[in-house]
């Protein structure tokens, strides 16, 4: 069933719903959706996979950070239909609380986070930073999280635990 | 792999896991979506409402006017005049006029579409100089101006007669937004008793419901507030937000419903950083002791209360800061406005007059030929000295002690010895002293509650809420420190009314203080119970037994654990082990409004590097030296004085929510900009001086706001050592500096300009 209409901002949406396949930490997940919905939607609302935040909605915080096909992407800035077939990583396929990534570790023994709603998406991007760039110099560590607001730590912690990290990594 | 430096928070790994529950990642059962209808114009009369269309649409459960607010249909913390819906008039774009609840989000933004509202535009006064215009409209009955604050002593004509040195400057600070990474949000859940459970975020849960059960009319034990954790507050979330909306379309539709803002109606209808515009007035004689100074505030308040008069109350009590100067004068008025609402911000109102002041400061030292250091030294407090105000506060030498480590750190050599010919650079200091609590009069309690639950936990509860700033954190360590238990002995309770006891808000830097106090007040008894039970069920003296990490530990046994807290709990029914508190925070015994008893100090140095061909600052490093008493827990105090640093260089630098004729032109993070972590400076040093006077009973003062306060002044400072011109506005923008360049003629290539005024 494919019909138009207007949203609140007087944009034509086509309203059609089909089922959305794609890959979530490994599982694959079909979830009918129209194709403009915003994957961080389908991920919080959809499926409650809340570990992805919300913010700023305009790809300007990253609190949204997850990886699509391995690469660091706002996930508010992607529509149902970008992730067809591909694979979606959250913060939930990093790590769980019992069993915590060497990075997770570090942002909780540095005070990488405060009130903790930046930290998801700042541990996809160190995540990603780390995977890339194993051993990153402080300029090569600023330009990978430069894409994530934290408003709580002023960063230094988050310094301190990409640092930590990437010594526990080698 | 590296030991930790410190004990990892209590809320650790569900934080770098992703999987904590935030209040708005609440999902339930036939939950709905909520939304809410906010005003087109900054001011206008409302002609019509007209929900039928709306209401007619499919998947809308509820659609709400000031028809639907069974009790008062305002809200503010102190004064109650907000509308929960407008009736007849919008004052600001954030006002609410209609609320929907639908199936889903689309539904819910569909039927806000179909309200009619008809408005007749009004005049928007948009400054404080058009609200103070006396044909200007009255925003409210009262007229436009919300508060006036005063405070005088000594003769100021006599004081300034005896100076040889008078400067004088009007400061201007900008609408600066919290920019918490969670919106306001939540959701509310009708109870099958009438009652209602919201889960919203809140720095004082009790005061939420409160303020609920007047617009409601429902009593308060009908009304249940969960409200951490938080992603983020800093003042922004202690009023009111979205709980009415959520809690009227709940009850209306009979099912759960979710609010969440969007970024943009979070900037929208939020609060902001009061902007004022300081003058100030102030004169030295030849030995550079301070005589006089005079001070004007005017606050732009925008169009409801919320704490308006509280925080212009202690920018007035702050605009002498640590110097005890005989004669001063100091006005301050608050003026309702079109602008969005300004209240409650991390500093309340510090921020703003200690960089008038401290800038007073250096141009004065200047004047006279002497150090900055020299002359603040010159005129700082003693321990014994009275508070600003006149009144007694506990003796302190924080100022001092803070005041010697930024004079030491003047001293170091700066990072760009002229290698660079277009970067300058430059190293300033400021200083600061924040009043902790609400101040007197003002109603301040606080309390908690210790207990052995069935479970074999020791349970620490107060009505205080996890925003991030890690007062679990402090709660586990003030417990382990006190009872010599373990981590997991310790059951931590907060952010939940129909757990809790009263506290008292999640403000004012004063929940790490209250919980070492409430404690203290407590461990004698609780240690008692704890020790009197498990010599009765063990038959064995008391005198043999002490706490220790698990239980309950015998004197002489290896290993010493006698009786677990679990084993401990089977003999015993809820609640006989528990042992409550309740007091004031500390005020001064003199009866002087809204002044202080405790206070923390907080020493800045800065170096800046000012590039002279682009106009861009960048802060080279940023070192804190703070008095707040003894550091309870140090990842704490270090993240506090940390953040706040970037957050209020963020103030200094880039911020400002800018309106124009009353609508916000920053509406997201692509035009409302926060430091990034490109912003950070290369080093940042925070160095606690813990100690405080012999026989000081007052402990931990806290250090949530501390760390913001005397930032903008010492950046300020700094850019003036590197390109000789003084900000007086922020934030200081490149359009300033590199203006200042010109004028200067810093670059080979322009000639000085003469200096209009300077
Ligand atoms: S919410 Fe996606 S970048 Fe901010
Ligand atoms: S920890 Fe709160 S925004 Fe980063």
């Amino acid at each position: 069933m494919e019909q138009t209409r207007k949203d609140s901002r007087g944009i034509e949406r086509r309203q059609g719903k089909y089922a959305c396949t794609f890959h979530v930490n490994g599982e694959e997940v079909s979830i009918e959706a129209s194709p403009m919905d915003r994957v961080v939607d389908l991920l919080r609302d959809r499926m409650h996979e809340t570990g992805t935040k919300i913010s700023c909605g305009i790809g300007r915080c990253g609190a949204c950070s997850i990886w699509l096909d391995g690469r660091l992407t706002s996930s508010c800035l992607l529509l149902a239909y970008q992730v067809e077939g591909k694979e979606v990583t959250t913060i939930e396929g990093i790590g769980t609380e019992e069993r915590c990534s060497i990075v997770q570790e570090a942002f909780m023994n540095e005070g990488g986070f405060q009130c903790g709603y930046c930290t998801p998406g700042m541990i996809m991007a160190t995540e990603s930073l780390l995977r890339h760039t194993p051993d990153p110099d402080d300029e090569q560590i600023r330009e990978g999280l430069s894409g994530n607001i934290c408003r709580c730590t002023g960063y230094s912690g988050i310094i301190r635990a990409v640092r930590a990290a990437s010594v526990n990594l080698q | 792999m590296k030991q930790p430096e410190y004990q990892r928070r209590p809320d650790a790994a569900p934080k770098v896991t992703g999987a904590l529950k935030y209040l708005t990642d609440r999902f339930e059962e036939n939950m709905l979506i909520g939304k809410v209808l906010r005003s087109e114009y900054p001011h206008a009369r409302i002609k019509k409402i007209d929900t039928s269309a709306a209401e007619a649409l499919p998947g809308i459960h509820a659609v709400l006017t000031h028809h639907d607010v069974p009790g008062l249909n305002r809200f503010g913390i102190v004064t109650p005049d907000q509308p929960v819906f407008c009736e007849d008039r919008v004052r600001y774009t954030g006002d609410a006029v209609a609320a929907v609840a639908a199936e889903s989000a689309e539904a819910a933004d569909q039927a806000l579409a179909a309200v009619i509202v008809e408005y007749e535009p009004l005049p928007v006064l948009d400054s404080v100089e058009k609200a103070l215009d006396p044909e200007a409209e009255l925003l409210h009955e009262a007229g436009n101006i919300l508060h006036e604050a005063y405070y005088t002593r000594g003769n100021l004509q006599e004081g300034f007669a005896g100076c040889t040195s008078i400067v004088e400057e009007t400061y201007q600070l900008p609408r600066q937004m919290h920019g918490y990474m969670e919106t306001e949000g939540g959701v509310v859940v009708p109870e099958k008793d009438g009652g209602i459970s919201v889960y919203m975020a809140t720095q004082h849960g009790f005061k939420d419901r409160f303020q609920l059960s007047r617009i409601l009319d429902a009593p308060e034990e009908k009304i249940r507030i969960i409200s951490s954790p938080i992603g983020g507050s800093f003042g922004g979330k202690d009023e009111l937000n979205l709980q009415p909306y959520g809690a009227l379309l709940a009850l209306k539709a009979g099912l759960p419903v979710r609010v969440h803002n969007t970024r943009e109606e979070s900037v929208r209808a939020g609060l902001k950083r009061h902007p004022m515009a300081i003058t100030m007035r102030t004169g030295a004689d030849e030995n550079g002791r301070v005589l006089a100074h005079e001070t004007t505030i005017y606050a732009d308040t925008g169009a409801y209360a919320t704490l308006g008069p509280a925080i212009l109350e202690f920018a007035v009590e702050h605009a002498s800061g640590l110097y005890p100067i005989p004669n001063i004068a100091t006005t301050g008025v608050s003026v309702f406005t079109n602008n969005g609402v300004a209240g409650e911000f991390r500093g309340f109102g510090g921020n703003q007059v200690t960089f008038a002041l401290e800038g007073q400061m250096d141009r004065l030292a200047e004047r006279l030929g002497m150090e900055g250091a020299e002359l603040r030294a010159k005129n700082m407090r003693k321990p014994s000295d009275a508070g600003p105000l006149g009144q007694e506060i506990a003796p302190t030498d924080g100022g001092r002690m803070i005041l010697e480590d930024v004079t030491a750190w003047q001293q170091l050599p700066l990072s760009n010895a002229g290698e660079t010919p277009w970067v300058k650079n430059g190293r300033g200091g400021a200083v600061s002293m924040h009043g902790g609590g609400l101040g007197y009069g003002r109603l301040d309690p606080s309390g908690g509650r210790l207990a052995l639950t069935k479970e074999g936990k020791l349970e620490a509860a107060f009505g205080f809420e996890e925003c991030g700033q890690g007062i679990a954190a402090v709660i586990e360590t003030v417990m382990k420190d006190t009872f010599s238990c373990h981590e997991e002995d310790i059951e931590i309770t907060i952010g939940d009314t129909n757990k809790v006891p009263v506290s008292g808000s999640t403000t004012a830097s004063r929940g790490t203080g209250m919980v070492w106090t409430a404690v203290e007040n407590m461990k004698d008894s609780f240690r008692r119970q704890l020790l009197a039970e498990a010599s009765r069920v063990t038959a064995t003296a008391a005198a043999d037994l002490y706490l220790g990490a698990g239980g309950v530990h015998k004197i002489g046994t290896e290993p010493s654990l006698f009786l677990s807290y679990k084993a401990l709990a089977e003999y015993v029914q809820e609640g006989d082990i528990e042992t409550h508190t309740a007091f004031d925070f500390p005020v001064t015994p003199d009866e002087i409004d809204s002044g202080h008893y405790l206070y923390s100090f907080g020493g800045v140095s800065a170096e800046v590097e000012v590039n002279l061909l682009t106009g861009t600052v960048r802060v080279l490093d940023l070192k804190q030296s703070v008095s707040a008493g003894p550091v309870m827990y140090p990842q704490g105090y270090r993240g506090q004085i940390e953040g706040g640093g970037i957050m209020a260089l963020g103030y200094t630098l880039m911020e400002d929510a800018v309106m124009d004729e009353g609508r916000y032109q920053t509406e997201n993070f692509d035009t409302y900009l926060m430091p990034g972590v490109k912003d950070l400076p290369d080093n940042v040093t925070v160095k606690p001086r813990e100690e405080v006077m012999e026989g000081d009973i007052h402990g931990p003062r806290g250090v949530g706001e501390i760390g913001t306060i005397a930032v903008a002044p010492a950046i300020a400072e700094a850019i003036y050592q590197a390109i000789g011109a003084r900000p007086h506005k922020l934030p200081v923008s490149r359009e300033w500096v590199l203006q200042q360049i010109q004028q200067r003629g810093l670059l080979p290539w322009n000639k000085p300009e003469k200096i209009p005024g300077g």
